[in-house]
């Protein structure tokens, strides 16, 4: 085929690709994580001061939704075709001390679909896998109640031995699958996101101890990694209290 | 097929010369002599008019000079009567010889200043040299109903194409009969699913899938499988040898009330034949371990519709997990019924296995965690049989003609595919805990076909004019069980089938009734067309019916059962359910077609299709046909032979609407109904023939969208380019008195940047096919070539949702993946004629 001939044609395609689009686009867009204002600071409603010396968080990965993923007791899947619009799938271990922005490392990618929801895994592997002995939370300082001081430490793992809820039903072994103890969702937002700009994950920690009795905690202030202990399901419960404990905007 | 012979049939109106020259001064062969009881004539009768033979597709070591000299009586009037050859025995010569002698004209033997009757022996030369311009044959009232062949339909404008195949089939690379849709205008070919796995189609704007909208035809006989759950109307050419293609005819559009279902797009039809007479074999070998024999036979004293056919095929593949392999044997005998009537027999047998590799995400590819020829899964891939047998018997009168056909088909299809990777696998609270085990699709499906179609034409004249009505019946029942299971996937092989998707019993019927005119409002102007109904009748028996239940049997849970015989707390029910259904479907179809005027024909089309429902969406009294089509053309054709050429140019322009639409969603994961739909667009076309080479092209603009947004289908092509070139000639030089001849070929493809989902747009592709041969005797030795520029190009390309575990967490969201296009291949060929 002649130069000429080949130039023809390929103005032509371009020509038809000017005209019309399919809707919509692909984005890809950086990603970052900070804690959110006064998160060494947290008053509980149940009476305690507590200090933050040391809080980081691991997250796994971070995925926007465009409609809410089912929750109904027929459906215990923790992936859902259908719903995903954006993704971040490296992970990063988040200084929540710090308002900072911390990047994660490789960018973000979807659609520019209007997400509603949005999903932070807590998982350093296989989301499904039995036992994973990633660290998500490191947490450190004191807590004061009544002019008494209980220093604590807390790491957090989640594995079905010590954060799996057992069936209830034996008609319904997999009632509560393990990888829905690691997603934290739904966390409610509304935004697009778009080529170019930054998905910032504000990390809360106000939530996280609202029903921790400090008090029952053992000597030494060592939350056991385990739902076994009631301090210590409180704590996870307030980890994964979604919207309350994350906020999602695109800047 | 030589040139000539296309030649030939496109000549049928043109003008062209004698090729035939008189017979004086032959000597008088014995046995031949005057009749005893005819008069001495002082004048014998003479030839006042005289038409040249076909030259017949023979093999090349006889495309020599030929004569065959027929004894002839010429009555007092001067019509001939009871020729006979009088020379050695040539067929087919001899055959057409004398029918070419019955059509000239003769002015009596004279005696005595009055016409007496007398005979005459005329020489008939058979000259393959002589160029071809000159009067018009006019053969056909004289011919018997093997010599006419049978009837065909009439145009129905500039959107019909007729290609006779010839050379452009045989000097062109082709793999198999679906990529002959590449001489018309428009046509896009994709395969993601392996060498065996019927191709998918595109034109005018419409993702036929693999035939879902396009009827496709072998020798009239509907292909596409009504109910396959694969995909309604799934359409495998592959046990068509390309070889036996005689020619084929594409309408685009919805215009002839002799298309039936699936022909929503347009319809296409292969006329199987073997234009090379006597046994031929060949054989080649070459790139990625490719090796294809080929052995074909047409005995020289019956015409092309008499021939067998049996192809052997393996190759390694490209890349990864892309080996094949198949056998193929076809069978046609026709002969005559008396003087008037014709029968045909067709039979086959086709066998194929084969992997395929599936798509590779783009990004994956972009990081280096995959080849471009690579897969993820080696598990993909499938097989198929097919046992056909197709009869059929026409009869012509003056003024009638009447054709019935029937057929019997017994096929089996195996696919396993995996385009997802790790994501469909739902986790239900009944089932024991389990990973994501993997996408890989297992489908199978057993179906039997019985079909039968007629029609009675009638010609009269009105108001002066020639008139034709037609009516015609199709009926068709296919019975067909389909189990679709997903198979586990570990470290890339297939491991263990877990769940059953699917399993359905399928009785679908199809009966059409249609009434078809052909009527001359004018010598330059004819009304084509008429009006069809069908009736789609489903019965359907879902075998797994219940594959989730909300609050199980605490006592008899179902565990990871696929199939379930319970309902909520335990109530049983069987797993089965039935559904039946039946909707009806009026389709009215007309073209105007003038001229020709100096060769140029205008017309205008309008058409209605329907496209019916798949199986697995049926439900207790759904409507059947649940899209509706309606579809305009207007075109301009011209043929002529200006120059010593055939030449046929065709400019056309359409506007289809489909009311309901299914266009493949992301985010569902699937096919999903939208609302109506709209594809505008228009084509060039052309073919040229002349002495020493054959020239079809085609450019196809398309735009497509959505109506209610405006916005453009995705994955169709709104421009195709399409160009195919053969080049022949002796070569200075001969040996042992035969001379050589070289042949070359050159298929041109261009596809424009396609739009995808997301505002995307795919690659342009452009791929050059070609050949180069020399001939010399009965030997031909050959080289093959496809994507002669190496091009690396993306043959198929997507954006859904996947995640084959290519990264550390699951890729969840749409992504760019595509189907690697064959790299450059090469295969020597050696042919010889027996």
């Amino acid at each position: 085929m002649s130069r000429l001939g080949h130039a023809g044609l390929a103005a032509l395609a371009a020509g038809l690709a000017a005209c019309g689009t399919t809707g919509g686009s692909l984005v890809s867009f950086d990603v970052a994580a900070a804690g959110a204002d006064g998160a060494s600071t947290v008053d509980t409603a149940l009476g305690w001061h507590v200090e933050l010396t040391r809080a980081k968080l691991h997250i796994g990965a971070v995925y926007l939704n465009l409609s809410v993923p089912i929750s109904v007791s027929q459906d215990t899947s923790c992936i859902q075709p259908g719903v995903y619009t954006a993704e971040e799938l490296s992970a990063l271990d988040v200084d929540v001390l710090s308002t900072a922005l911390q990047p994660f490392p490789t960018r973000g990618a979807g659609t520019d679909d209007r997400a509603v929801t949005g999903e932070i895994w807590l998982t350093g592997g296989d989301i499904n896998a039995d036992t994973d002995p990633t660290v998500i939370a490191d947490l450190a300082g004191t807590a004061t109640r009544a002019g008494h001081t209980v220093p604590f430490s807390a790491t957090v793992t989640i594995s079905s031995s010590n954060r799996g809820i057992p069936a209830s039903d034996p008609s319904l072994p997999s009632q509560h699958p393990i990888c829905k103890q690691r997603i934290v969702s739904p966390i409610k937002i509304s935004l697009a996101p778009r080529d170019g700009g930054t998905l910032v994950i504000r990390v809360d920690t106000h939530a996280w101890f609202a029903n921790v009795d400090f008090a029952a905690l053992p000597a030494g202030g060592a939350f056991p990694d385990s739902n076994a202990n009631p301090a210590s399901q409180n704590l996870f419960s307030g980890l994964r209290a979604a919207t309350a404990s994350f906020q999602l905007a695109f800047q | 097929m030589s040139y000539r012979t296309i030649a030939m049939s496109l000549f049928l109106a043109f003008p062209h010369p004698l090729a035939a020259q008189p017979a004086a001064p032959a000597p008088p062969p014995p046995p031949a002599a005057v009749p005893p009881d005819t008069p001495v004539a002082d004048e014998p009768p003479r030839i006042t008019q005289q038409q040249p033979p076909i030259f017949p597709d023979v093999a090349r070591p006889r495309q020599q000079p030929t004569e065959v000299v027929v004894h002839v009586a010429i009555d007092a009037t001067g019509a001939p009567s009871d020729p006979r050859v009088v020379s050695p025995p040539n067929p087919p010569f001899d055959d057409l010889a004398t029918v070419a002698v019955q059509g000239w004209s003769f002015a009596p033997a004279h005696k005595a200043g009055q016409p007496v009757a007398g005979a005459l022996d005329v020489t008939v030369r058979f000259d393959p040299a002589a160029p071809i311009t000159g009067e018009t044959i006019s053969i056909t009232a004289k011919l018997t109903a093997i010599e006419r062949g049978h009837a065909t339909a009439p145009s129905v404008g500039a959107q019909d194409v007729h290609i006779e195949a010839g050379k452009l089939a045989t000097e062109i690379p082709h793999k198999d009969a679906t990529e002959l849709l590449g001489w018309a205008p428009g046509f896009l070919l994709s395969n993601e699913g392996g060498e065996g796995h019927a191709e998918q189609i595109f034109l005018r704007g419409f993702d036929a899938r693999e035939g879902q909208d396009l009827e496709l035809r072998v020798n009239g006989d509907v292909v596409n499988q009504a109910g396959n759950l694969h995909g309604n109307g799934y359409a495998d050419l592959h046990f068509v040898i390309p070889e036996l293609v005689q020619s084929l005819r594409v309408i685009e559009g919805p215009y002839d009330p002799r298309q039936g279902n699936f022909a929503v797009a347009g319809s296409a039809d292969y006329e199987l034949g073997l234009t090379r007479r006597g046994l031929t074999g060949s054989y080649e070998q070459g790139s990625f371990g490719t090796r294809r024999a080929l052995l074909t036979w047409g005995s020289p004293a019956t015409n092309s519709h008499n021939f067998g056919g049996v192809e052997l095929y393996q190759t390694d593949g490209f890349g990864e997990n892309r080996d094949a392999r198949r056998a193929t044997a076809l069978g046609q005998v026709e002969s005559s019924l008396g003087d008037a009537g014709l029968w045909r027999l067709t039979t086959g047998v086709y066998l194929t296995d084969y992997h395929a590799a599936g798509v590779i995400r783009q990004d994956d590819y972009a990081a280096g965690r995959k080849g471009f020829y690579d897969t993820y899964d080696f598990g993909q891939g499938g097989a198929a049989t097919r046992a056909f047998v197709l009869g059929d018997v026409e009869f012509q009168h003056d003024d009638t003609t009447t054709h019935h056909q029937i057929s019997l088909t017994a096929h089996t299809l195996r696919l396993r595919e995996d385009f997802t990777g790790y994501l469909l696998d739902q986790q239900a609270p009944f089932q024991q805990p389990h990973d994501q085990r993997g996408d890989l699709i297992d489908l199978e499906s057993d179906a039997v076909t019985a079909q039968a179609q007629g029609f009675l034409r009638r010609r009269a004249a009105l108001v002066g004019l020639p008139q034709e009505l037609e009516l015609g019946y199709f009926a068709r029942v296919d019975r067909n069980s389909s189990q679709q299971y997903r198979v586990g996937v570990a470290n890339e092989r297939a491991t263990y089938p877990y769940h059953k998707d699917a399993d359905l019993d399928a009785t679908v019927g199809d009966i059409g009734l249609y009434a078809a005119v052909n009527a001359r409002l004018a010598p330059w102007a004819a009304l084509r067309g008429g009006v069809r109904t069908d009736l789609f009748s489903y019965d359907v028996i879902d075998n797994c019916a219940i594959s989730s239940v909300s609050h199980p049997s605490k006592i008899n849970p179902p565990g990871d059962a696929s199939c379930l015989s319970q309902q909520d707390f335990g109530r049983y029910s069987e797993p089965v359910e039935r559904s039946n259904t039946a909707g009806t479907a009026i389709l009215p179809r007309a073209s105007l077609v003038l001229g020709p005027f100096a060769g140029v024909s205008p017309s205008l089309s309008y058409g209605e299709g329907v496209r019916s429902i798949d199986p697995v969406n049926i439900a207790q009294d759904t409507d059947t046909a649940f899209a509706r089509i309606k579809s305009y053309d207007v075109g301009v054709a011209y043929k002529g032979s200006p120059a010593e050429l055939a030449v046929e140019l065709r400019l056309s322009g359409f506007r289809t609407h489909v009311d309901h639409d299914l266009v493949f969603s992301e985010t569902a994961g699937r096919n999903t109904l939208i609302d109506g739909t709209t594809r505008t667009g228009g084509s060039v076309s052309g073919r040229i023939t002349g002495a020493w080479f054959d020239q079809n092209a085609s450019v196809t603009v398309v735009r497509s969208t959505e109506d209610a947004t405006g916005l453009l289908i995705p994955y169709v092509p709104d421009v195709v380019v399409r160009s195919d070139s053969v080049v022949f000639s002796d070569l200075p030089w001969s040996a042992a008195g035969h001379p050589v001849r070289a042949t070359g070929g050159l298929g041109v493809t261009f596809v424009g940047p396609r739009a995808l989902p997301y505002g995307q747009r795919s690659d342009t592709i452009l791929t050059l096919d070609g050949s180069v041969s020399a001939s010399w005797d009965r030997y031909t030795l050959g080289v093959n070539g496809s994507n002669l520029l190496g091009a690396r190009y993306r043959l198929g390309e997507y954006n859904f949702q996947s995640d084959f575990h290519s990264q550390a967490q699951p890729t969840l969201t749409v992504a760019r993946e595509f189907t690697a296009g064959a790299p450059r291949s090469l295969l020597v060929h050696l042919e010889v004629a027996l």
